[in-house]
This record gives C-alpha cells, structure tokens and sequence, in this order.
C-alpha cells in the first residue's frame, strides 16, 4: 500500500461510524414542510445540531425597556441593520440584514444588545416576525 | 420454434430487462452507499438512484441548437437497448443464458462496445467542445481496453478448450465449469491475474474514476453527458447501470460460477430465488473490490496515463498471466494429474 | 466539431461557471488535439463595490466590511485595512493584542491551506482526499469559532487592537488542536505525497520558473513554491512576527529539490500548515499580558479615526500571498480612498506560462493550484452602456495617472 496510502484508512472507515453530523435528519426527508410539521407533532424528531460554543455571535437580542435611544449602535452597525424610531427613541434590528459583527452589543452604553446562541434563522420571508426584533 | 416458446422467451427478456434495470439501480446504489461510508459520509439512500431516474424523466429534456437532433436523441436508447441485450447472453443466479444459443462470450465483448459507441456518437452529436473532447477521449479508451480485454477472453476459453471442454467460448460451459477447477497451481496463478486485469478494465467500461475521462466532471463537466438532460440522461443513466450489473454478471459468470443451488439441495423456486441472491452478493463483492474500493482510493488519470497503464502494463501483466496458464497446460502432464 | 482533423486548434470555452472554478472566472482555451496551445482569460466576473460601500461608512464599521471581501481570509483584510489605518491614526497596538492577531491569523491559515488541499484532490478526481482534510479542517475551524464567535468572518480584529481576549480555558483547547494537527501532518503529508496517482498528476505539471515567478511578481505559496524567498513574515514584520521566528517554506528544504510545480504548491501549503502549528505555540507561550486594544472606548476610537489625517498601507502575508489595503483619511468620519489589493491579483498572470503546453486534464489542477481567491481579486468592472469593455494597457496607464493625481490633490 505504499503507492495508495490511503487505501487503509478508507477500510477502516467503512466499518467506522460517519463523521457526518446527523442534523436534522439522516436523509433529505421528501418534504421539508411535513417533516417539520411532524416534528412539530411530535411523530418526528430533530436529531440535534453540533452544540455553539461560548460566547456564540447568533440572534441579537434586545431589552427595549432599559435602552436610552442614544443611537451609538446605529452608527457603528455596519450593515445598516439597526434602525431607529424617533418617535419612541427606541430602535428595531433588521436580523436578515445583520452580519452577526457584535459591533452593536459592545458600544451600547446600557448593555440592552445582546447575542444568543439562535443560528437556524433560515426562511423565505426577510421580514418574518422572527427576523425583527424591537 | 412454437408460437408458445417465443412467447416464453419473450417473457423471459422482459423479466431480464427489468431485472437488468433494477438490479443495476440498486448495485449503484449500494456503490454509492459504500463509497459514502469509506469517504466517512453518510451518502444518499441506496434507493437514491431510482428516486433519481424517476425524477430526470419528470424533466424536460433540451436538444441544443447545434446539435444533430436524431442522432443526438437515438444515441441513449441505443445505448440503454444494447446494455440490457447484453444480459440475454449471460448466466444469472442459475439461469442459463436466455438468448445463450446465439452467442458466446466473443458476441458479448462487441456488444460491450455497443453502449460505448453509442455515447460517443451522441457526444459528438451534441455539438458542445466538452462533449466532443469527452467523446475522444471515450474512444482512445475503448482502443486502450480492447487488447487487455481480449487476452482474458482468449485466455480463459483457450484454457478450457485445452482442458477438453467443448465449446470454451459459450458462457454457458464457461459457467458449468469454473477456470479453477481444471487449472494447476500454475494456471491458478494466471488465472488469478487475468481476473485481476478483468477487475481493472471493469471501471474504465464503467467509466468510473480513475478511468473517466470521457466524463471528467471537474475537468469536462461531464463530457459526453454535458447536454443530455431530461429522458435521454435518464436512459443514459439507466444503461449505465445496467451496464454495471453486466459487468459484474460477466466477471462472476467467468470466475465466480459457483451456485447454491449446486451445493445445496433446494426446491426449484427457492433455488432459484437463493441464486438470484447469491448472485448479487457476489456482484456486490465483484464491484466492491473493481469499481467502489478503485474509485475512493485514487485520482484521474490523464488519458495518456490511461492509455500506456492499458497497452503496456496492463497487456504485459494479462500477457504473463496467459504465459502462466500456458505452462500451466505443458506442465499438466508431468506434474501428474494428482490436482 | 470532429468533421476538422485533431491538429486544427479550437477553441474551448471554460468558465465563468465550470464546475472546476470555484469562483468566477473566463477562460479561452486554444487547444490542439488535448495540448492548450494558449490561454487566455478575463477576471472581472464577481466585482461587489465594496470599496463603494466603504466610501459610506466608517472606519469602525468598514473594519467588519473587509471580512466580508473574502469569506475564507476573515482576518487578513481587516487586520491589513487596520493597520492602514492605525498608521494613519498613529494609533499603538498593545502587544497582547498583536500576538492575538498572530494567533487567530495562524488559525486561519491553516484552515485556508486545508480547505485548498482539499479542493486540490477534488480537482484531480480524488474526493476522499478532499472528505479527509475538510474533517479536519474542522478542528480548525471550531478553536476559530470559539475564540472569536463566528465560524466564518471572525470580526475580531478591530482598530487599535481585537475585540475579544484568549482566556486561559481557551489555551487548552488551542493546544488540544494543535496537538491534532501536528500529529496528522505527517499522516497528510504521506496521503498527498506518497499517492502515486497524485505524483503522476502533479509532478512536473503546471510548472512556474523562479524567473517566470519573479517576472510577474507572484506571491504567497505560489511564488515560494517556485523557490522565491518571499514571505512578508519574515521580509516585513508586521503584527507579533517581529519577536517569532519565522522562515518561508521552500520546497527544496523539504525535498531538497524545487521543480516550480503543482506537487511543490501541496508541498509548501502543507508544510505551512505544521509551521503555523508553530508559530501559535510559540505565541501561546510568549503572549505578554495586557490590554488588548489601544482604545476600549468605541466612541473614543470613532473620534480618532474621524480626526487622522494621511494615508496609510496595511500588508499581510495572507494564506495565498501578499494582501495589501491603501487607506486614505482627511478628517472626515469616512475614508477619502480605500484600495484593495488581493494576493490572487498578483498569482492570476502565473496562469498563461503554466498553462500553456499542458493538457486538457491538467487545467483544473493547475487553475486551482495558486488557490485563486476571485471575488477578493475582483476590484473594478467597467460597464458602458450596460455592454463590458476591455481596456488595454494603455487606458489603464492613464487612468492610474489620472487617479493617482487626483490623490495627490
Ligand atoms: S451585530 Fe453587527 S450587523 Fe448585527 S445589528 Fe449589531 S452591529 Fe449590526
Ligand atoms: S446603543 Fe443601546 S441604548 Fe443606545 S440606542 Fe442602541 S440599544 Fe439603545
């Protein structure tokens, strides 16, 4: 097996368990609609995504309550996401448009950004509900 | 023959068809599968290439401008006709050959080069410089195999006639009575190479990795297939794999005859059921070893790597083997017919 | 069509979709029989305006900007663009943060020559090579997630320092990859080297001479794999480089012969990857406690970069060669000019002299062998009346002038 080194370790691996991680499911299910209402139904289940680490940079999350309208996060957001309401001094983040920088959550003076470890944002829709967040 | 017969036989070649379809589906599949597991991939379901043919012939299917239209749309059913003929002239399980009468093993190597003509007319037909290189290619690799090929045919009748069986070159009595049971020690060895070289001309007929270069997808994005889509690409695909399981049928009808039903005492039905199975266990194995292990564990050739791996050391090596099945006749004699 | 006889050339068209680019690119082949006879190509296919975009936004916001220029060097643009811009600002970047830069630069290095060696198999037909290193490019790419949050475009590097602190937990896990990575190198180094299919397909293929190589001024790997001793790293410190020592990688150190060609490229990227091993472990051990930014205030830092004046040029050593930002302020909150110079600008002319004389099959292999990054490269597309038009050389001459004139005010 000099010539072909790699000839062993493809053996092996074929009685080895596949590196491939299983989310959501072994196969490409024949739809993707029912197979997420069924999971909702509890007749299916979601086998788990590799765990975030600490300190993940996913969905933003925001505490409207303690936020001063102050604009900082606006100015350093370099995707444009944050948009402020002038009426209610308050903003509202664009999350199909943010680029998970963090930039926003380290200026903020009241610490009312934050980032969670929310990653499946996935979707048709650019401005579904769960895709803004105010 | 009697009304009734043909009507016979003609259920039998249709029976055949389907099983040369399905069974070939399935071999791709269960390569795929095995492919996926050494590469430490799950892979697609082994029923992907069914779900998979019945999608292309949902699809439309495109005739490019510069195309030549009926060569362009005969060259796949050609293709997938001659793949699955084939069949009718080799053992499967136990059944003997159903069109067995009318053709040896000789008839099978041309018809073996039916499918591949095909395609190389459709890409030349095609219009497209992918497809035009790739039919070249297809061609200089046809002319590589053949010698190679031949010396195994020609070995292994040529032993068996020298053993005194009558008519070497049909597969029934190729596969009545295995190369391994009238050879000495010597001629085991020259069989075993001649098998070798079979295994190894086995991916370039299938034009698989190493030998694809008439479809070279990072290279030729898939060559002779490149303007086929739709029904056509599906009839390719199917006489690909029916070209599969042909291959492997030939390579066990050759060297693996063996059945159960032979060494076990079974009603008819289930016999025939049992040798059916065996015989895709054995064909399973036959591409594991030709085609899956092969493709995973190495890169493209350049199509003049192919050629001088084909014409000169694969010859020499299928040549050394027929040296040996030669002495292994002289020999015979004086070393006693004790084997 | 077949009808011409095989010695009249044709014409091939690869490109700008193939599925042997993996990025956008128009080649013009003139081929006889299998034999390229010449080449040629337009790049052009993937320009963004990002440098437009920057023109619109600040230093602190453009920062993030530059990660976005390549998808698999997060750090080289921003940290190039960065130290652009602390020249400009006179900004002093506090060595701990130098040394974090020179970490997660390292990290990034050895996933970018992985995921190259990866598609280098694939382009030879070899995907299980190509299954094998992207798994283990994998460990890279988790110690990267975990020491700056994201998987791809890190947005760690910020002005004036980084963003985010390797804390001591942290220093396990970047041991434990290390760790994986030195012992697997040999293991690779044999998968790649050893394989005598690769050896026929990459030996004496694609081959760039020293001269060629110094001629069209290569970078990176591509012009070390050439035997040029060229390595900013080493030639021009930037970063935490100055205290480490760092020596470019030859092939003949290796092999002890430099043939100039696709097997020497594998060669150097993969002995860079156990020589980045190196370098982290080295940084690890010698990082200096301390801030690690020069402004912790964002505001603060928004209010210097609106002040600086002049203009400044970043240069790193990026995975695939030389990466240069030229940054320009006049005091106002965006900059005046911003120019991007990719490494796989200064790579793309290799292609003609190694193209020319090879085979149809060798083309992919030895299109992907400079590891052409061409959306990074794309920096200007001309369109008139919606139709593109070629420039020559000489329009381009005085264009630059006219550019460079109007720089100087
Ligand atoms: S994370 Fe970055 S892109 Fe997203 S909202 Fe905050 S500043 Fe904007
Ligand atoms: S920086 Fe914080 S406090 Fe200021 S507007 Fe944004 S979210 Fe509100």
């Amino acid at each position: 097996m000099r010539a072909l080194p790699l000839v062993p370790e493809l053996v092996r691996q074929l009685f080895r368990r596949p590196a491939t991680n299983r989310f959501p499911a072994k196969y490409l299910p024949p739809s993707i609609r029912a197979f997420l209402r069924d999971v909702q139904a509890g007749r299916a289940a979601v086998n788990p995504p590799v765990p975030t680490p600490p300190r993940f940079r996913g969905k933003i999350a925001y505490d409207r309550d303690s936020c001063i309208g102050c604009t900082l996060c606006v100015k350093v957001c370099p995707a444009h996401a944050i948009e402020f309401i002038p009426d209610i001094k308050k903003i509202r983040v664009w999350v199909d448009q943010c680029i998970f920088c963090s930039q926003c959550t380290s200026i903020c003076p009241k610490s009312c950004l934050s980032m969670t470890d929310a990653f499946l944002l996935a979707g048709e829709d650019r401005y579904a509900e769960d895709l803004i967040v105010e | 023959m009697t009304p009734a017969e043909i009507a016979l036989l003609a259920a039998w070649c249709a029976a055949l068809s389907l099983f040369a379809l399905a069974g070939g589906l399935l071999l791709s599949g269960i390569d795929r599968k095995l492919a996926a597991h050494m590469q430490a991939r799950i892979g697609p379901p082994i029923r992907q290439p069914f779900i998979d043919t019945v999608k292309l012939l949902q699809k439309d299917t495109v005739v490019p401008a510069n195309a030549i239209p009926w060569l362009f749309n005969a060259a796949p059913v050609v293709a997938l006709v001659s793949s699955v003929l084939v069949l009718f002239y080799i053992p499967v399980g136990s059944t003997m050959p159903v069109l067995g009468a009318y053709g040896d093993l000789v008839l099978v190597m041309y018809l073996l080069t039916v499918p591949a003509l095909a395609l190389v007319a459709g890409g030349f037909a095609s219009g497209s410089p992918y497809a035009t290189v790739g039919a070249q290619r297809e061609m200089v690799t046809m002319i590589a195999y053949e010698f190679p090929l031949a010396i195994v045919v020609i070995g292994v009748a040529w032993r068996l006639g020298a053993a005194g069986i009558s008519h070497p070159f049909a597969l029934q009595s190729i596969a009545a009575n295995p190369v391994w049971s009238v050879t000495g020690p010597l001629g085991l060895a020259g069989v075993f190479i001649l098998l070798v070289v079979l295994a190894a001309i086995t991916p370039a007929e299938l034009s698989r990795i190493p030998f694809d270069t008439q479809e070279a997808e990072t290279e030729l994005a898939g060559g002779l297939l490149v303007e086929y889509s739709g029904r056509n690409l599906a009839m390719f695909s199917l006489a690909q794999a029916a070209k599969t399981l042909v291959l492997a049928a030939i390579i066990v009808a050759v060297f693996f005859p063996w059945t159960l039903s032979s060494f076990l005492a079974m009603p008819p039905v289930v016999a025939l059921a049992a040798d059916l199975l065996f015989f895709l266990l054995k064909a399973v194995l036959v591409l594991f070893f030709a085609v899956t292990l092969v493709r995973v564990a190495m890169a493209r050739f350049r199509i003049n790597e192919l050629v001088s791996f084909y014409w000169v050391y694969l010859s020499v090596i299928g040549l050394a083997g027929l040296l040996l099945l030669m002495a292994d006749v002289i020999a015979g004699p004086l070393a006693g017919v004790g084997i | 069509m077949s009808g011409e006889s095989k010695k009249a050339p044709y014409r091939v068209p690869i490109g700008p979709n193939h599925p042997a680019l993996k990025e956008p690119v128009m080649f013009t082949f003139e081929l006889e029989g299998e034999v390229v006879r010449d080449v040629d190509f337009a790049p052009g296919q993937a320009h963004r305006g990002i440098e437009w975009m920057g023109m619109r936004r600040n230093p602190v916001q453009i920062v993030h900007l530059t990660d976005r220029i390549c998808g698999i060097c997060g750090v080289v643009h921003s940290l190039s663009f960065s130290l652009a811009v602390e020249q400009i600002a006179g900004i002093e970047v506090p060595e701990r943060a130098d040394y974090i830069r020179t970490i997660v630069h390292e990290f990034e290095r050895i996933q970018s020559h992985l995921l190259w060696a990866g598609v280098a198999a694939h382009e030879l037909g070899f995907d299980s090579l190509l299954h094998l290193t992207w798994r283990v490019r994998e460990e890279a790419m988790d110690v990267i997630e975990n020491l700056t949050g994201n998987r791809v475009n890190y947005g760690i590097v910020q002005v004036g320092g980084v963003r985010r602190d390797i804390v001591p937990e942290q220093h396990a896990i970047i041991e434990k990859c290390l760790a994986t990575y030195e012992g697997l190198l040999d293991t690779l180094l044999s998968f790649f080297l050893d394989d005598r299919t690769i050896r026929m397909r990459c030996r004496d293929v694609g081959v760039l001479s020293r001269k060629d190589a110094l001629e069209l001024c290569t970078v990176g790997p591509t012009a070390r794999a050439s035997g040029v001793n060229v390595d900013l790293r080493q030639d021009y410190p930037y970063a935490a480089y100055g205290d480490l020592d760092v020596k470019a990688v030859l092939p003949d150190r290796y092999l002890g012969e430099t043939h100039g060609d696709v097997y020497d490229r594998i060669v150097v990227r993969l002995l860079e990857v156990g020589q980045s091993c190196q370098i982290i472990r080295q940084c690890l051990s010698e990082m200096p406690a301390g801030p690690i930014t020069a402004e912790e205030k964002l505001v603060k830092l928004l209010a210097t970069c609106k002040k600086a004046t002049g203009e400044g040029i970043g240069r790193v050593e990026a995975p695939r060669g030389e990466c240069l930002h030229y940054v320009r302020m006049e005091g106002k909150d965006s900059p005046a000019s911003w120019k991007v110079k990719a490494s796989s600008y200064s790579n793309l002319m290799s292609w003609i002299p190694m193209l020319r004389g090879s085979q149809i099959a060798d083309i992919p292999i030895i299109v992907a062998s400079i590891d052409p990054c061409l959306s990074c490269t794309d920096r200007v597309a001309i369109v008139r009346d919606s139709r593109r038009s070629i420039l020559s050389k000489d329009d381009l001459h005085r264009l630059s002038v006219e550019k460079t004139r109007r720089l100087q005010g």
